[in-house]
């Protein structure tokens, strides 16, 4: 479904990916892990586009990008709908409210009328289990369900992967716990999802966990393989 | 370029040149014996020929100029010109003349006003003058004073007059609505416009009108000259001896001719002025009925608003008011469109989009909004002849020019006050970049600068008023034309005014109050 080859990403002389292979399939949950600055949020950020890379390639269904050279805008659009984005810091919408936040991408991104779009996001936001907060400001929830809308809003444009960076590190523990059910609610769901994550409950419960250590995956494997007597 | 472009633009730029003293050349003065006292005349230089005006060498003629050392030599004074705005002239005699911003005697064109000569002596006459209405010498539909009116159904004519003229007074007593009349503190550029047929027609007393006929061949005169009436001196009513000096040297150089050739030189001498003699020997002042008085300036001023002005004034003023609204509301929201888009392209665009679009901010920022509207008005038109603009669309468009630079930095600064992160959320859901600047970013920028802009939307109100060195009425400059004609009301005619500004501006710090709160109550954010 998903491949990354080889994946090389420098920032200031500094390599943060250093060849980065690894190959994602539909229903698979794969789960990164490894210690701060060991290139995991930047892998992703690579395989939504928001980060260029120097050489290496994203290859996503029909669409192959490759290291070193431009992409063009719909190219880069194109692979956003396939594959979206949770972030640890949510980035919800403050201006709108939390049923317009999760409209937001299939209206002004896939152009949906606003009835449907306005219907598909309240059943989300009915599966992540906050139906009643539709009309609250995001600056009026707690981080766990802010949490929640940003999954629901992700979910909102159909993507065939998420990718989830570290989406309970800013959460405490009771939040935490609302999070992950969602995230194996999903799982379970068949929804396909890369997490970076440092959460070894979650890590657990992975289909393959990748160790990443300065840039590169020094280990991969079930959760059983990979974590086991390691410290990840 | 042609020369009445040059002409304009000399004068444009002269306008916005600080003034100060300019000593005359004393040499044909005799030895002084100690040192002579001075003759601190006042006079307005811009577009000011062949009153006192710079030549092509830059020094300074003009029969006013040649009369004031004529005066100052019969007196032992040392003649010094201070310049100034013309119809604040008067005001200056308020102050010490010892003083950077007093002086002795107005000498200008000022006419014999009721008004005036209540407040200041009076001298003499020194030039007997008329009105004379000019156009360009192709309006085939202008032969005559009565060609001023609207033909049924058509559009009316607009004339420039020299606000607080005799001329402005005249056309507002004998034509009233039934022309577009618009107001010019600069005779030049009222001419300039006429030679480019932006205006119809202009009414000018008759040494302006003579000297612009013979600058601008374009130029025809319209008509007979009509209101006789008579250029005098102002100067303080604590200073008889100067008025008695002053008279003097008036009657002197009638009798000996010696103004006779001065005016001569000027092609002004006509047979207007051999009245001059008769009026030496006549009590003085005297109001006939040709003399226009200010307070006779409105045509309503024959009933009972005569006697109390301020509903007429009020409603004068009102209006105004509204054309300051007007240009208001239709600039801003331009210039903040304008704005928003340059910002986006400093921060988002290519560096070199980023380049020319600071450079335009640091242009527009770097100059003054009287010489954009100067540009816009009056200098486009050369450049590109079939810009030439209405008064209101140049305003409209100087002010959004002017006012989209600086709205450009304040959403420059809302735009990277906006986290990072919004943008990335927004592209990671499949929105196009511009989509999500549009729909995302720029809404949270437009909230963030609620209150810088409020404030620039409030000081585009008073920044209208500039607006009237491009023949727009707004409420400044009818506050201007108002206290010329009711002098007396001066003081209670500019706490009106400032209290319609107020009026306007508070209502609207209120509303940004209130957008301000109500955006903190939606984001969930105290402000």
């Amino acid at each position: 479904m998903i491949q990354v080859r080889e994946l090389v990403k420098e920032f200031h002389g500094q390599r943060i990916l250093d060849g980065v292979s690894f190959e994602l399939r539909q229903g698979e949950v794969t789960v990164l892990v490894g210690p701060s600055g060991g290139g995991k949020s930047t892998l992703l950020r690579c395989m939504n586009g928001l980060e260029a890379f120097e050489s290496g390639e994203i290859i996503a269904g029909p669409l192959r990008l490759r290291g070193g050279v431009p992409h063009a805008e719909q190219v880069l659009v194109e692979l956003r709908r396939m594959i979206g984005m949770v972030f640890q810091q949510f980035h919800l919408f403050p201006h709108m409210t939390v049923l317009e936040n999760v409209m937001s991408g299939p209206r002004f991104a896939l152009g949906q009328p606003r009835s449907v779009s306005e219907s598909l996001a309240r059943s989300l936001l009915e599966r992540v289990g906050l139906s009643e907060k539709m009309d609250a400001r995001p600056a009026q929830l707690s981080g766990g369900q802010q949490q929640r809308v940003a999954i629901a809003r992700a979910l909102a444009v159909h993507p065939a992967v998420i990718l989830f960076d570290e989406p309970t590190s800013a959460l405490d523990p009771r939040m935490t716990a609302e999070v992950l059910a969602v995230l194996r609610d999903l799982a379970r769901g068949g929804q396909t999802m890369i997490v970076v994550t440092h959460d070894m409950e979650l890590a657990r419960e992975a289909t393959t966990v990748h160790v990443m250590e300065r840039g590169r995956i020094i280990r991969s494997g079930t959760p059983a393989e990979t974590l086991s007597g390691s410290g990840w | 370029m042609p020369r009445g472009c040059l002409l304009l633009f000399c004068t444009g730029c002269l306008a916005l040149t600080p003034r100060s003293t300019v000593a005359q050349d004393s040499a044909a003065l005799p030895e002084p014996a100690r040192t002579p006292a001075l003759l601190r005349w006042g006079a307005d230089p811009t577009g000011g020929a062949p009153y006192v005006y710079q030549d092509k060498d830059g020094n300074f003629t003009g029969f006013e100029w040649e009369l004031a050392g004529y005066l100052a030599r019969k007196l032992g004074r040392v003649p010094e010109f201070r310049p100034g705005d013309w119809d604040k002239l008067p005001q200056r005699l308020d102050h010490p003349a010892d003083t950077p911003t007093g002086i002795d005697i107005v000498l200008n064109g000022y006419e014999l006003n009721r008004e005036l000569a209540e407040d200041y002596a009076v001298s003499r006459p020194y030039f007997v003058y008329r009105l004379q209405l000019l156009a360009h010498r192709d309006n085939d539909q202008m032969q005559g004073w009565a060609d001023l009116m609207p033909r049924t159904g058509g559009p009316r004519k607009s004339v420039g007059v020299l606000g607080g003229s005799a001329a402005h007074a005249y056309m507002l007593k004998a034509f009233a609505d039934h022309v577009d009349l618009r107001i010019n503190p600069d005779v030049a550029t009222v001419m300039g416009l006429v030679q480019d047929r932006r205006m119809d027609a202009t009414v000018q007393d008759t040494p302006a009108a003579t000297y612009f006929l013979r600058v601008m061949p374009q130029l025809k005169a319209v008509g007979e000259p009509r209101q006789p009436g008579f250029y005098v001196i102002y100067l303080r009513q604590s200073d008889p001896e100067l008025l008695r000096g002053i008279n003097q040297a008036i009657a002197d150089g009638i009798r000996d001719g010696t103004i006779k050739r001065i005016y001569e030189k000027y092609g002004l001498w006509t047979e207007d002025q051999e009245r001059l003699l008769y009026w030496m020997d006549q009590p003085w002042p005297q109001f006939s009925a040709n003399q226009p008085r200010r307070s006779e300036a409105d045509p309503e001023s024959a009933d009972d608003s005569a006697v109390n002005p301020w509903p007429r004034m009020l409603k004068e003023l009102i209006h105004a008011a509204g054309m300051t609204v007007f240009l208001s509301v239709t600039s801003f929201p331009l210039a903040m469109l304008a704005g928003m888009l340059i910002a986006v392209g400093r921060v988002y665009g290519p560096r070199l989009l980023s380049i020319p679009l600071g450079l335009f901010i640091e242009v527009i920022r770097g100059t003054p909004l009287m010489l954009q509207l100067y540009t816009v008005f009056y200098l486009l038109p050369m450049l590109l002849p079939g810009l030439a603009l209405e008064p209101i669309q140049a305003g409209i468009l100087g002010l959004a020019i002017n006012y989209s630079a600086y709205e450009a930095e304040n959403y420059r600064a809302g735009l990277l006050a906006v986290p990072r992160g919004q943008l990335e959320a927004a592209l990671a859901l499949g929105m196009t970049r511009w989509t999500a600047l549009r729909r995302i970013v720029i809404p949270q920028a437009a909230r963030i600068v609620i209150p810088p802009v409020t404030n620039d939307f409030i000081a585009l109100f008073k920044d209208t008023s500039v607006c009237s060195v491009i023949l727009i009425t707004e409420l400044t400059r009818k506050y201007n034309e108002l206290y010329n004609f009711n002098r007396e009301y001066i003081v209670e005619l500019a706490f009106v005014t400032a209290g319609i500004y107020l009026m306007m501006s508070y209502p609207l710090a209120l509303a940004a109050q209130w957008i301000e709160r109500r955006l903190g109550t939606e984001t969930g954010v105290s402000r």
